[in-house]
């Protein structure tokens, strides 16, 4: 099974409770890996903030640092190579990354197109 | 000698904890020496940031257990929680430094500069303590001048916060994810929880003064920590005013008055405790033979002699307040911990403006509502408004976990909501507030008794910090942004007032508030001492003895803090009401009432 690693920006909680405004993407993302995770999913995620180190040690995700600022993350590596920039992927996506072949089969919350599945 | 209640079959780990200047450290201290007295082999660990420990008991004692010769049985041990936070962000960033992009090092750091940090590596440094070890097997009885906050012993409970957290080394984290630096095991952080959750180990003292707010306070700290299985719990009512210093001195009784009414008004949660009462002490807490008088019943007589009262010559508000009308608009922030009457000046400077006949609009967070009942509409050109903390953080809380927190499961939802409950989300949520009224203070005056950190201020300025590199590198001149940290750095239209007590630990932590505003590009305009005796003229010896104190710390705000600073006198009555305010600003205010 491929490897998912997601570089997050530096925040002080996961959630990013504590930016100005929460980040809907994030909450959501949150959610997401934890469902993929359950499906048997492998994806770690690292925490400018806190795992500083997982930064510097991997050449392509220090060159993004330097090019493109701590503003362009979050970064995700599939397998090490660079799978998506700039944005939270969903839920869709990583189930594709993964190889999670079970249908994700979603409750909408009522009146909202887009409950993090394919169609956004 | 009636012993004090708290003392009564102590158990192995007692812990203190109050706000800062309440007197946690001299009763631990005064503790320490009382149970080794006793016979007991006893540990004593500070965290006091402005800790004498060391020269109580006259030798150097910093970050390892030191036995104190001065009294057979004791040791102590200094930790200091900044330079533990320190220590953990060099031990993070460090490594990287030169590796990654400076600008990426200095976000990094900031992010880890908060208070949670501060916390989450003092309690770092206590696990080992609350855990079976070599290193405290010797001790009967281990005495902390401080305890952990709720908000940081839930989050160690959670399975959420932990799930593949510390097992891995790799996964989310939360407000917990200081953690990620830090080398203990998550059983050993388990065990810590649990002997602080046992009753049979652990007792914790609730130490308060004798004044409605901290009081208030005191019994919030209660039910939170209560309701995490800290159920062995004291009260102790420090620094009381005995009744025979009312005698003689208007001001005296009228404190003594004030504090009686506040110990018969204790809240109800707190009453059920064991509570003990340790009477204002005629002499400096300092060397041996006055702690060991400290917990004694008996009163000490008046011993010292009682210098005459000095006519302190320190610039009052009036002067301030001309500094703060001269410009007609701007807005004017008053920062500092709860209870030293941030609230009462913001309302003494907003009434004096508009007494001058200017514009001004006071808002206020003031719990008890009385501000914005009393002042309303009392003067023409001044206008109140309130902002409710608690009803703001509720709100903001629901609105997120309604919106956002919908699709989480029951674990990442119980984070969520811990996360929520972290003190930086009362200071996003009161700010977000509190920043409606900040753009009028282009056009009038705009008061405010409160204002986030510099810590909180850095992070939600995250988008500021992007505008301005795009608008360097643009090198354009014709973009106008401003974000609310832009507009409080401008000196031209936001003036912080830092406000603090003449006492040794308010004064230490007004200092590092400053510290920390400075980070943010903040330079406080000027500092306020309330409260001060050393302002009025009273001649309790009790007092005179505090007053002397103060002069201390007064001259450390003029000389080592503070560009520019007041000092406004303890009054006999709470200044409420427009003509009470007023006498506090007014140009007879220098020479002080009581």
């Amino acid at each position: 099974m491929k490897i998912i690693q997601v570089f997050d920006p530096a925040l002080c909680c996961s959630t990013g409770v504590c930016g100005v405004d929460v980040d809907q993407q994030l909450v959501d993302f949150s959610a997401d890996v934890d469902w993929a995770k359950q499906q048997g999913a492998q994806i770690e995620r690292f925490n400018l903030a806190q795992q500083p180190m997982a930064f510097a040690e991997r050449a392509v995700v220090k060159s993004f640092l330097e090019r493109s600022g701590a503003e362009a993350l979050p970064l995700i590596l599939v397998d090490g190579e660079v799978a998506l920039a700039g944005r939270y992927p969903s839920r869709a996506e990583l189930s594709r990354w993964a190889g999670i072949v079970k249908p994700a089969i979603e409750i909408k919350p009522a009146g909202g197109c887009c409950g993090g599945s394919s169609c956004c | 000698m009636a012993a004090m209640k708290f003392l009564d079959q102590a158990p192995r780990f007692l812990f203190f904890t109050g706000k800062g200047g309440v007197g946690k450290t001299s009763i631990a201290c005064a503790t320490a020496i009382q149970l080794a007295d006793a016979g007991r082999q006893v540990l004593l660990v500070s965290t006091d940031p402005a800790s004498n420990v060391g020269q109580v008991f006259g030798t150097a004692i910093g970050n390892r257990i030191t036995a104190i010769a001065a009294v057979s049985n004791l040791a102590a041990l200094e930790i200091d929680p900044q330079a533990a936070a320190q220590a953990y962000r060099d031990r993070i960033v460090g490594p990287v430094r030169g590796m990654l992009p400076e600008t990426v090092v200095a976000g990094i750091e900031e992010q880890l500069s908060g208070a949670c940090t501060t916390e989450i590596a003092a309690f770092d440094e206590f696990t080992a303590l609350l855990t079976d070890s070599a290193l405290t097997s010797d001790y009967d009885h281990i005495v902390f001048d401080t305890a952990p906050t709720g908000h940081t012993i839930r989050l160690l409970q959670l399975p959420g916060a932990w799930s593949g957290f510390l097992e891995t080394g790799k996964g989310d984290a939360s407000c917990l994810g200081p953690l990620a630096g830090l080398e203990k095991q998550r059983a050993q952080y388990k065990a810590a929880v649990e002997a602080l959750a046992d009753t049979q180990r652990t007792r914790l003292m609730l130490v308060a003064r004798a004044q409605q707010a901290t009081l208030r306070e005191v019994a919030h700290t209660h039910k939170e920590l209560a309701s995490i299985g800290l159920s062995q719990q004291y009260l102790i009512v420090n620094g009381i005013l005995p009744d025979s210093e009312a005698e003689n001195d208007p001001l005296a009784a009228a404190i003594h008055e004030r504090e009686q009414a506040a110990l018969n008004a204790v809240p109800a949660v707190l009453q059920q405790l064991p509570c003990d009462y340790v009477p204002l002490k005629p002499f400096n807490l300092v060397g041996l033979p006055a702690l060991r008088q400290l917990l004694s019943a008996t009163p000490a007589q008046a011993q010292a002699s009682i210098d005459p009262a000095v006519e302190l010559d320190e610039p009052g508000l009036p002067e301030l307040i001309d500094g703060i009308a001269k410009n007609g608009h701007g807005l004017v922030m008053l920062m500092g911990k709860g209870g030293v009457g941030k609230t009462t000046l913001a309302a003494a400077i907003a009434v004096e403006l508009a007494r001058r006949g200017l514009l001004v609009h006071l808002t206020t967070s003031d719990p008890a509502a009385h501000l914005s009942e009393t002042l309303n509409g009392t003067i023409g050109s001044l206008n109140v408004s309130r902002i409710d903390p608690h009803t703001e953080t509720e709100r903001y809380r629901q609105h997120i976990l309604e919106t956002k927190g919908a699709k989480l499961d029951a674990q990442g939802r119980a984070l969520l909501e811990e996360d929520l409950r972290s003190p930086c989300t009362e200071e996003i949520a009161v700010f977000q507030a509190f920043s409606q009224v900040i753009r009028e203070a282009g056009k009038k005056f705009v008061v405010m008794d409160t204002a986030p950190t510099g810590h909180t201020l850095l992070l939600l300025d995250a988008t500021g910090a992007y505008h301005r590199e795009i608008n360097r590198q643009m090198g354009s001149s014709g973009l106008h942004y401003t974000t609310p940290l832009m507009r409080l750095q401008d000196p031209e239209l936001t003036k912080v007032l830092i406000v603090t007590l003449a006492e040794t630990t308010p004064v230490l932590e007004a200092a590092n508030l400053q510290a920390d505003l400075n980070r943010a590009g903040i330079k406080p305009w000027a500092w306020i001492i309330n409260n001060s005796i050393a302002a009025t003229s009273v001649t309790s010896p009790l007092l005179r003895q505090r007053a002397m104190n103060e002069l201390r710390e007064i001259n450390a705000v003029a000389n080592q803090h503070a560009r520019r600073y007041a000092v406004v006198p303890l009054l006999r009555h709470e200044p409420v009401g427009v003509e009470r305010l007023l006498a506090l600003t007014g140009e007879n205010s220098r020479h002080s009432e009581s």
